[in-house]
């Protein structure tokens, strides 16, 4: 199969172009994240697709933020004066990308002189205090991405444009083209690898909301990156069931390393009733290979009933759970203790946490289970989280092998 | 859940007797100056002294700010505060890449002890009170004062003002954090502990809930996680072997003073009785001066608007008078332009003025707590103080204060306190003149304070020339030593000060300290 047989029908259907994907971050020293974070909140409920990037980001880690996101729009605050010396660097920082019909909009505190010095160097639009979220909203509105071809996309792919992967992501997730997707990249799979040790793995992690997933994964990113490996996330939040928008957050927790070329990280909005898990995940983790990165994270929104179809796919399966939050009685319920390779007790500093191992150790003898790993790790305390690595990395988790797969 | 006072339904159109009821005026109200001091601290108030008139002031270098401060003197305040720039608030020298464009930027830019000898030159600081707005590595630049006063040859006893070096705000709301929670507080301690031996009439700590109703956060929010946080404070020092009455008087309090102006009064007033309550009751506080509760105001400046700046003059007076109605003993009004930039000096001189005209033309200052007794002031007082016992059962019910950090508990309250309060404004439920209400399409430019672009520059070469004409095996030394006690568990003061004293700089100290500590990272919830 080659590049000319696809078709060329544009990547944006009205569907998707209902939630532009913002990325909404604060740069420099600055604190005050009152007005950011309603503002996120209030776009969320407006339909869009929020990523909240946080306070305290470089330049460069928010535009490799936008990147990642395949965000149409880039929203940050300054309330620090240091707009003139910041800004430039945020653009020049896209730019540098390849991003540069990103729209920037700024909100907080912007004397009114250095507006025309800020508008010439390409920001969109500037929101001071008493700007209402409809305001904002409303002109956010009236950009939609640019078509492209898949074609062209996946030749560009196939060079390592980063951008290319993000926009063949955004695609997939839309569920657009996904035969053609497919088909091309089954045709284009990089050759496996002699070593095991090094083969490319899917990890996917479930457990409740508050757990800690993401605090757990940015760890093990950080343990990846020592190893030389390269990492894509791929984390999954809830979106509202009324207005389809969401409010992004998990990458606030993984972007201590960014900017980092290595480290990929793409926040998935996952519809009501999805199980817990953005739609075409399987493909998604096979562009990345394709790509060139050695292992995919998947952070599953926590709702724990799309786990069964992600261990269809995914290497391994590891379900995290804390102490005293009854989460041990709740999995074994839902049958996740039958399936999960990998139990992590999280927060095992918590002094609960050595009667949760005996206990789960006791219901995991039981006849009919299989030999899952029982592992503690604390990520706040940064213990357990090479062990983890190696349980997870084990050979005897290789769900799909060397085969094809067959979706 | 207590939200918000303000919620229809919870005031009522008139007050009476029966509102009153639960209310016994001998244990809730009872006189100025006595306990519960919720008629205020003092028996004469105004009468004997009005508030102190203090000006939040600070940008460029320490020369720049050293003058202003003059000004500030000449026009009649009564004392100083000092605002940190960004890359001081979080604990970089001038020179780190991270500190790039935002040196001098929102308050005055400082190295190291040297600049603390030109911010305060000429003037006498046993005589001047200086506040000094500074959290994360409050402990370093207490003893950057305490050196710069000791080499100037000022007594330590002496000294009087007002450190900030309030951490747990900062993990609710304002996030200018260094080290994590448990260090953080160690050294907020290591600071209350060396200020009740060597500088006694010190303010230790200034525990904030100006930040976190800045943030967003209700009336009540703002009462009960302030105190909540002093609590903490007294605990972790009681655990130090320091008995209560050692460094209780030397707490002091900081709240906003926002629009409602009754809201605001109840809320100062039910402060007082509470903080007197813990005190004598559950702590057994038996030195009348650790159950007062003292308080700076500083106006809303979440209140302001850029939108009709001019207009902001008249919210800051209202909510001046909240704050002496209220009984506070230190005021900051803000500037009119201040959603601008930083404000230009004609309009720092009508904020003060604000100040002067409420104490010296209206008459308020003139009787001891003129609200008092007021069906609706003293009903409202009763509702705050019991809606904020309910928020300390809840933090009790996550462990206590790091129990609730953790859990994000501060943050989340607060951050949907600021959302339903945005939506109120969008809808029109709540109504800002001259921005949902009474818009003026063609509105007059008011000036703004240029900081001068080359402040970074000069900034960055003085403290080159610092470096170079030190002792680095000195440096070298008195770090070494900071960083064996951070690690040995016993106050860092003597340490930091003669660190200080060898021409450490911030930056470099605070690395010390990390070595030891870690650094925080933000885990938003």
């Amino acid at each position: 199969m080659t590049i000319d047989h696809l078709t060329t029908t544009p990547t944006t259907d009205d569907k998707s172009a209902a939630h532009v994907r913002i990325v909404l971050a604060k740069v420099g020293l600055d604190g005050h994240d009152r007005g950011i974070k309603v503002v996120a909140r209030g776009l969320r409920d407006a339909g869009f697709h929020v990523i909240y990037g946080g306070i305290w980001q470089s330049p460069n880690a928010v535009a490799q933020a936008v990147l990642d996101e395949d965000a149409l729009w880039l929203g940050i605050s300054l309330l620090n004066g240091a707009h003139l010396t910041l800004i430039p660097q945020v653009i020049e920082a896209l730019r540098e990308c390849g991003l540069p019909d990103v729209r920037l909009v700024l909100g907080g505190i912007v004397p009114p002189k250095d507006i025309p010095a800020l508008t010439e160097i390409g920001v969109s639009a500037i929101f001071g205090p008493g700007t209402s979220v409809a305001e904002i909203a409303a002109s956010l509105q009236s950009t939609h991405a640019k078509a492209t071809n898949v074609a062209e996309l996946l030749v560009s792919f196939q060079q390592r444009n980063r951008r290319s992967l993000s926009r063949l992501l955004t695609m997939i997730a839309a569920g657009q083209q996904l035969r053609d997707i497919r088909d091309w990249l089954n045709a284009n799979r990089p050759a496996t690898e002699a070593s095991a040790k090094n083969k490319f793995r899917t990890i996917a992690f479930t457990g409740n909301g508050g757990v800690g997933k993401s605090s757990l994964i940015a760890r093990l990113v950080a343990e990846l990156r020592s190893r030389g490996q390269s990492v894509a996330v791929l984390s999954c939040d809830p979106q509202s069931p009324i207005t389809g928008g969401a409010l992004l957050g998990d990458r606030i927790r993984m972007s201590d390393c960014l900017p980092d070329e290595g480290v990929f990280i793409r926040s998935l909005p996952v519809a009501s009733g999805s199980q817990g898990i953005a739609s075409n995940l399987d493909l998604m983790s096979q562009a990345l290979e394709g790509f060139g990165f050695d292992v995919v994270l998947i952070e599953t929104a926590g709702t724990g009933q799309g786990d069964i179809a992600i261990r269809n796919f995914a290497d391994a399966l590891v379900l995290v759970m804390q102490p005293e939050s009854g989460d041990s009685i709740q999995w074994e319920k839902a049958g996740l203790l039958e399936i999960a390779d990998v139990i992590v007790i999280h927060k095992s500093d918590l002094p609960s946490a050595e009667r949760m191992e005996g206990e789960l150790r006791e219901q995991l003898s039981l006849p009919g289970h299989h030999p899952a790993t029982l592992i503690r790790v604390s990520a706040a305390k940064n213990t357990g989280i090479p062990e983890l690595w190696e349980a997870i990395s084990h050979p005897s988790f290789n769900r799909v092998g060397t085969a094809p797969r067959v979706f | 859940m207590p939200t918000s006072i303000k919620s229809d339904g919870q005031i009522a159109g008139h007050y009476g007797p029966d509102e009153m009821a639960t209310v016994v005026f001998e244990r809730d109200i009872g006189e100025a100056g006595h306990y519960p001091f919720t008629r205020g601290v003092h028996a004469d108030m105004y009468r004997g002294r009005l508030w102190t008139m203090r000006q939040f002031a600070g940008f460029g270098t320490a020369r720049e700010t050293n003058k202003r401060f003059r000004f500030l003197l000449d026009q009649g305040q009564s004392g100083l505060s000092t605002a940190f720039d960004l890359p001081t608030l979080m604990g970089l020298d001038s020179d780190d890449p991270r500190s790039a464009g935002e040196v001098g930027r929102l308050g005055v830019a400082v190295d190291t002890v040297d600049d603390f000898h030109t911010l305060f030159e000429t003037i006498d600081l046993e005589q001047i009170s200086v506040s000094m707005t500074i959290n994360a590595p409050a402990a370093i630049v207490m003893a950057f004062y305490l050196a710069a006063a000791q080499e100037r040859g000022f007594d330590w006893k002496k000294l009087r003002g007002t450190i900030q070096n309030d951490i747990l705000k900062e993990f609710h709301a304002q996030n200018e954090i260094v080290f994590p929670p448990e260090p953080s507080v160690r050294l907020v301690v290591d600071l209350i502990e060396f200020c009740a031996r060597h500088v006694p009439q010190w303010n230790t700590v200034s525990i904030s809930g100006y930040h976190i109703r800045e943030a967003g956060s209700t009336a009540v929010q703002e009462l009960a996680f302030t105190l909540a946080d002093g609590l903490h404070y007294v605990d972790e020092t009681l655990r130090r072997g320091l008995p209560i009455d050692s460094f209780a008087p030397r707490l002091s309090f900081f709240f906003n003073a926002h629009n409602d102006l009754f809201e605001e009064i109840a809320k100062y007033r039910a402060a007082r009785r509470l903080w007197a309550e813990l005190m004598r009751e559950t702590y057994r506080a038996t030195d009348p001066a650790s159950w007062k509760l003292r308080f700076h105001a500083q106006t809303a400046g979440c209140s302001l608007q850029d939108r009709q700046p001019e207009v902001n003059l008249i919210r800051v007076a209202y909510q001046a008078l909240a704050a002496v109605l209220g009984g506070c003993q230190s005021l900051h009004t803000n500037s009119m332009d201040e959603t601008l930039a930083l404000p230009t000096e004609h309009a720092v001189t009508l904020a003060l003025r604000t100040q002067q005209v409420l104490a010296y033309e209206t008459g308020v200052t003139k009787t001891v707590d003129p609200v008092g007794g007021s069906y609706f002031v003293e009903s409202l007082t009763q509702q705050m103080h019991d809606d904020a016992e309910i928020y300390f059962e809840r933090i009790r019910s996550y462990g206590g204060m790091l129990g609730a950090i953790d859990a994000g508990f501060f943050r989340r309250e607060i951050a949907e306190s600021a959302y339903q309060y945005q939506r109120s404004v969008d809808q029109d439920d709540s109504v800002i003149v001259g921005v949902n209400r009474f818009v003026q399409p063609d509105e007059a430019r008011v000036e703004t304070l240029e900081v001068d672009a080359s402040v970074e520059n000069t900034q960055v070469e003085s403290l080159r020339r610092i470096k170079s004409a030190r002792s680095a095996s000195d440096v070298l030394r008195t770090l070494a030593e900071v960083r064996r006690v951070a690690a040995a568990g016993g106050n860092t003061f003597p340490a930091l000060i003669e660190a200080a004293k060898a021409r450490a700089t911030i930056g470099e100290l605070v690395k010390a300290l990390a070595d030891v500590f870690g650094q925080h990272t933000l885990h938003e919830q």
